[in-house]
């Protein structure tokens, strides 16, 4: 194990770590932040939409076999981002809400004890509205969640049966407003452009949305992903231009109710950004632990993808056995441009222009001839400190990035 | 030289033509077994697959007969393809007889023919042969019938084969000896041979295959090219097994190849007649009508950098066909690019695809069309390839367009529908013969109604039982207009055509549809619009695309983001700029799915 140092000690450590970004191949003078995902890869119920890695928990969840192996992968973790302050932590899945508040403490503390966390540091939980109750958002509290997103996607009993889940449209006003109770930091996720969807129905479920008054909203429009039971025979889905319509209403009434829209599908009160996926858009650096956890890590000379083993038994035994991860990347030059795009300007206010350089070692100049094709197609807006995506290159999201491939 | 047999196949496109070739050539033991395979003559990949014959190809066999003798057989493979009809016309000088193959389940279509005709015209034994009389929905009784009463040849004693499973073939051979009679020539006179083809190999420069008339042709013989007066150094002669086989000498009455050094194809031309610098003939064979190209469609590289590449390409193209012809072009629409002419549809599609798979190019081609030819107001006479070039109107007196005599046979049943679509197709009646159960109809065309999707219409009317022969006729004034197609205001010159005033309406209509069908949604809308000088006849708008974004992107396995961007831009990589609207290949060609009224 790792010697635990305090987190002043680290502090001054970092200062002084080497700026070796001069004379190496990225160049890069100062580590990004850091934040920390954790995985948890276990549902009640597989949503016939989803694509992340989750498992029907069809058996009794092995959750203490994994709290284990999720510090043990830490521990070997750790030094690869030895110093370094960790400023978020994120309880994805999967419903890490599945776990008990006890297992989410034991988590934390380990985390505590093996890295430097940043004071107040956001701690988010993803919950389903189908498997809380009130002992256990205040046991997530008790732990040190001091946010919770949750998975609402419908205050509609039919759209939420069309969409597979677990809850109805009661669970879902009252683990809202439980969650909004505990919790001083709250996300509601809603899906529009859901199975016969209408635009009225649609613009209920945002007013619904409003009238909970979480600090944030994210609205998705539902997406076909591949190897999804709705993707191999689709459900009757509302046409483009219904969804569309429907996404430029939403936004409006959002804006109305001074939810200010800061990213593709992210909606906030002033200052109440999510801290953890701001630092995935700014092209942060993140540590992802857990079954298929995906991490993105700068050092002086390289940054670097890392995959965990994926299936849960197979990230436990490589865990366990002293490596959980499965696959190292390199991320090429080449590459690093259109990945730093592929985050930065998905934020509606862009980017400050020396970010580019500061997260890829890159000058700007690599990408100059892109930036100014992006600009005459009308799809961004750049001045000399910032660059960001104009109203159409937001709609055109995919545009504008192929531009940078 | 009484034991040669120099012969041809004649046959329509699936009639078993090259199969009976395979099992002559097994037969004869022109390969071993581990060397056959299927259509042999027939060596570029794209003959294979399309199971058509492009380039005449020819083999020289051993046979023993019944008759205890050994012939030489030159069994000369011929294309089937209408557009390819100067090639069989070019192999049937060089022999003396030719086999007809008639499907014996589908009978006498139009191509066997004309090029039938062309046979018994040059003077050759045409013996009827019966193929695929192992289907059960084999007739003979009423094919023979059938090729009487339409050719006109006995075929009471056509043999009956089955090129796949290898019956009666020594019959069909055994038929060639006794009927096909030997070639006459002096071996003692000055050498006269006809050039029946001539090919660009990468190793030895041109090759020659070549039927020797008179006199012999020996290696290190100082050989002249009468019609270039070219002189060359003979370095090999030989035949074809169809493997290549080098010989001493070929003699009058044999046919093989001859390669002299000769590096670049213009300098062998097909039709000439060769002879000995030493001991000249006195005059030149007759040689071929030249053909020329009667379908021109511009071709164009999708990414503008690709000029060059294609230009090569196309060279390297040439090298090997005669046919293709090409010049730069300009379009403000699509750049640089070539209108080429070519003999016809399959031609231009051959091309097009040998172009994508051999140089892998990847090409916008525009809607094909025909020559016009122009009587200007100054009494100038002038032909255009392409219809942008049209110069004003107040400049021309008359447009004429190229009318075709049109040969169609097909079952009885189908004669009404095949009759509506020639009069759609401004079609004039000419003649109609009952020949057994085959209806022969002869039409007069305009080629431009004919090159746009005649054969997929006469092929759908007539569940593929029609088949056709054509020949240009003379040009023809008659009532035409320039229709342009402009996208967001602009024209796009390669997409403009010339139409008959009758149809101009309902075409331009039609295209402008068809256009809105393919053009895929973008980030505006997109006016497409038709108009016959300054009047828009047609307009359809392409509605904008709402938006195009990935709903969810929070770090995680970007690859998988990045694989659904990459194949977005993959799609579009596949269409050309014009403006600021991308347009798909498929979009150049819309006229031709335009549906007639």
């Amino acid at each position: 194990m790792i010697p635990i140092i305090p987190v002043s000690d680290f502090n001054t450590l970092n200062q002084h770590a080497p700026t070796m970004g001069s004379y190496t191949k990225t160049g890069l003078k100062n580590s990004p932040p850091l934040s920390l995902y954790i995985h948890i890869p276990w549902c009640v119920k597989k949503c016939p939409y989803c694509d992340f890695n989750s498992h029907e928990s069809r058996a009794e969840i092995p959750e203490k076999r994994y709290v284990a192996a999720l510090i043990a992968d830490l521990e070997q973790s750790v030094p690869r981002v030895y110093g370094r302050k960790i400023r978020s932590i994120f309880f994805g899945g999967g419903t890490p809400s599945l776990f008990n508040p006890e297992s989410i403490a034991e988590i934390l503390s380990a985390v505590n004890m093996l890295t430097p966390l940043e004071y107040a540091a956001e701690v988010t939980l993803e919950a389903n509205p189908g498997t809380v109750d009130t002992a256990h958002f205040a046991g997530y509290k008790e732990a040190g969640v001091n946010r919770v997103s949750l998975g609402i996607q419908s205050f509609n009993a039919d759209a939420l049966k069309a969409l597979g889940r677990i809850h109805d449209d009661k669970q879902a006003i009252a683990a809202a407003e439980l969650a909004l109770a505990t919790f001083e930091h709250v996300n509601l996720d809603v899906m529009y452009g859901l199975p016969n969807q209408s635009l009225a129905s649609a613009l209920a479920d945002a007013k619904q949305a409003m009238a909970l008054n979480p600090e944030h909203l994210s609205f998705y429009h539902l997406t076909l992903e591949p190897n999804t039971p709705f993707y191999r025979t689709p459900p009757s889905l509302p046409s483009d231009d219904t969804s569309a319509e429907m996404q430029e209403k939403i936004e409006s009434l959002l804006a109305e109710n001074h939810y200010l829209h800061y990213e593709t599908s992210a909606f906030c009160k002033p200052k109440s950004q999510a801290r953890h996926n701001l630092n995935y858009w700014l092209f942060g650096d993140y540590l992802g632990i857990g079954a298929g956890a995906h991490s993105k890590l700068s050092y002086h000379d390289q940054i670097t993808r890392e995959a965990r083993y994926k299936h849960p038994k197979a990230f436990m035994e490589n865990a366990e056995a002293g490596n959980a991860v499965d696959q190292t990347t390199l991320i090429t030059q080449a590459d690093l441009g259109f990945e730093f795009m592929m985050n930065a300007l998905r934020l509606t206010e862009g980017f400050n222009t020396d970010l580019f350089q500061e997260r890829t070692g890159l000058p700007l100049i690599t990408i100059a001839k892109q930036l100014q094709v992006a600009e005459s197609k009308g799809l961004i807006r750049r001045d000399n400190q910032t660059i960001k995506p104009t109203l159409l290159g937001q709609r055109f999201l995919n545009d504008l990035l192929a531009i940078f491939l | 030289m009484k034991n040669i047999r120099n012969f041809s196949i004649i046959a329509h496109i699936d009639h078993g033509k090259s199969t009976l070739a395979d099992r002559i050539i097994h037969l004869c033991g022109g390969l071993e077994d581990r060397e056959m395979e299927a259509q042999v003559l027939d060596s570029m990949d794209i003959e294979r697959e399309r199971g058509i014959t492009i380039k005449a190809q020819t083999a020289t066999l051993q046979y023993l007969a019944d008759d205890g003798e050994t012939y030489l057989l030159n069994l000369i493979d011929t294309p089937g393809h209408v557009d390819f009809s100067y090639e069989v016309s070019r192999s049937l000088s060089a022999c003396e007889g030719a086999l007809l193959v008639v499907d014996a389940s589908q009978g006498v279509e139009a191509q066997s023919v004309a090029n039938c005709y062309t046979a018994i015209d040059l003077g050759l034994e045409v013996t009827a042969v019966l193929n695929k009389i192992d289907l059960p929905s084999a007739e003979p009784e009423r094919v023979m019938q059938e090729i009487e009463d339409v050719i006109g040849i006995d075929a009471r004693q056509a043999p009956l084969c089955s090129a796949k499973t290898g019956l009666g073939v020594r019959d069909v051979i055994e038929a060639v000896i006794a009927k096909v009679p030997a070639p006459v020539g002096d071996v003692s006179a000055p050498l006269k041979a006809l050039v029946i083809d001539a090919w660009f190999d990468n190793y030895v420069g041109v090759v020659m295959l070549v039927r020797i008339i008179d006199g012999e042709l020996k290696r290190k013989d100082k050989i002249k090219m009468m019609a270039t007066q070219t002189q060359h150094l003979c370095e090999q002669v030989g035949v074809f097994t169809p493997k290549s086989l080098p010989m001493p000498s070929l003699k009058a009455g044999e046919v093989g190849f001859v390669i002299a050094g000769i590096k670049e194809l213009a300098a062998a031309k097909v039709g000439d007649t060769i002879t000995l610098v030493d001991h000249p003939a006195s005059e030149a064979l007759a040689g071929f009508k030249e053909v020329k190209p009667q379908v021109f469609a511009g071709l164009y590289p999708v990414e503008s950098n690709q000029f060059e590449a294609l230009r090569t390409a196309l060279e390297k193209l040439s090298l090997n066909d005669a046919s293709l012809l090409f010049e730069p072009e300009n379009s403000t629409a699509l750049g640089f690019g070539f209108r080429c002419g070519f003999l016809g549809l399959l031609h231009m599609e051959i091309v097009q695809e040998r172009l994508e798979r051999e140089y892998d190019m990847d090409l916008i081609t525009t809607a094909p069309t025909v020559v016009y030819e122009l009587l200007l107001k100054n009494g100038d006479v002038v032909q255009i390839e392409n219809p942008s070039r049209l110069p004003e109107l107040s400049f021309v007196e008359e447009i004429r367009e190229p009318v075709i005599a049109v040969n169609l046979l097909m079952p009885q049943d189908y004669v009404g529908p095949v009759m509506t679509l020639c009069n759609n197709k401004r079609g004039i009646q000419r003649n109609m013969q009952y020949m057994g159960r085959q209806v022969m109809l002869s039409y007069e065309m305009p080629l431009n109604e004919v090159v746009l999707d005649f054969f997929d219409r006469l092929k759908s009317v007539s569940r593929g039982y029609a088949s056709m022969d054509y020949e240009f006729l003379a040009f023809r004034a008659a009532d035409l207009v320039k229709l342009d197609i402009m996208v967001n205001g602009e024209r796009v010159d390669s997409l403009s055509m010339i139409a008959h005033r009758g149809s101009s309406v309902h075409r331009g209509r039609g295209v402008v549809a068809k256009m809105r069908e393919l053009i895929p949604r973008q980030m505006f809308d997109i006016a497409i619009q038709a108009a016959i000088g300054a009047n828009i006849i047609a307009r359809e708008t392409v509605k904008a695309m709402r938006k195009n974004v990935l709903a969810k992107c929070y770090g995680g396995d970007v690859s998988r983001k990045r694989k659904l961007l990459e194949k977005q831009k993959a799609g579009k990589k596949r269409m050309k700029q014009v403006g600021n609207v991308e347009i798909p290949q498929e979009a150049f060609l819309a006229i031709l799915k335009v549906e007639d009224k």
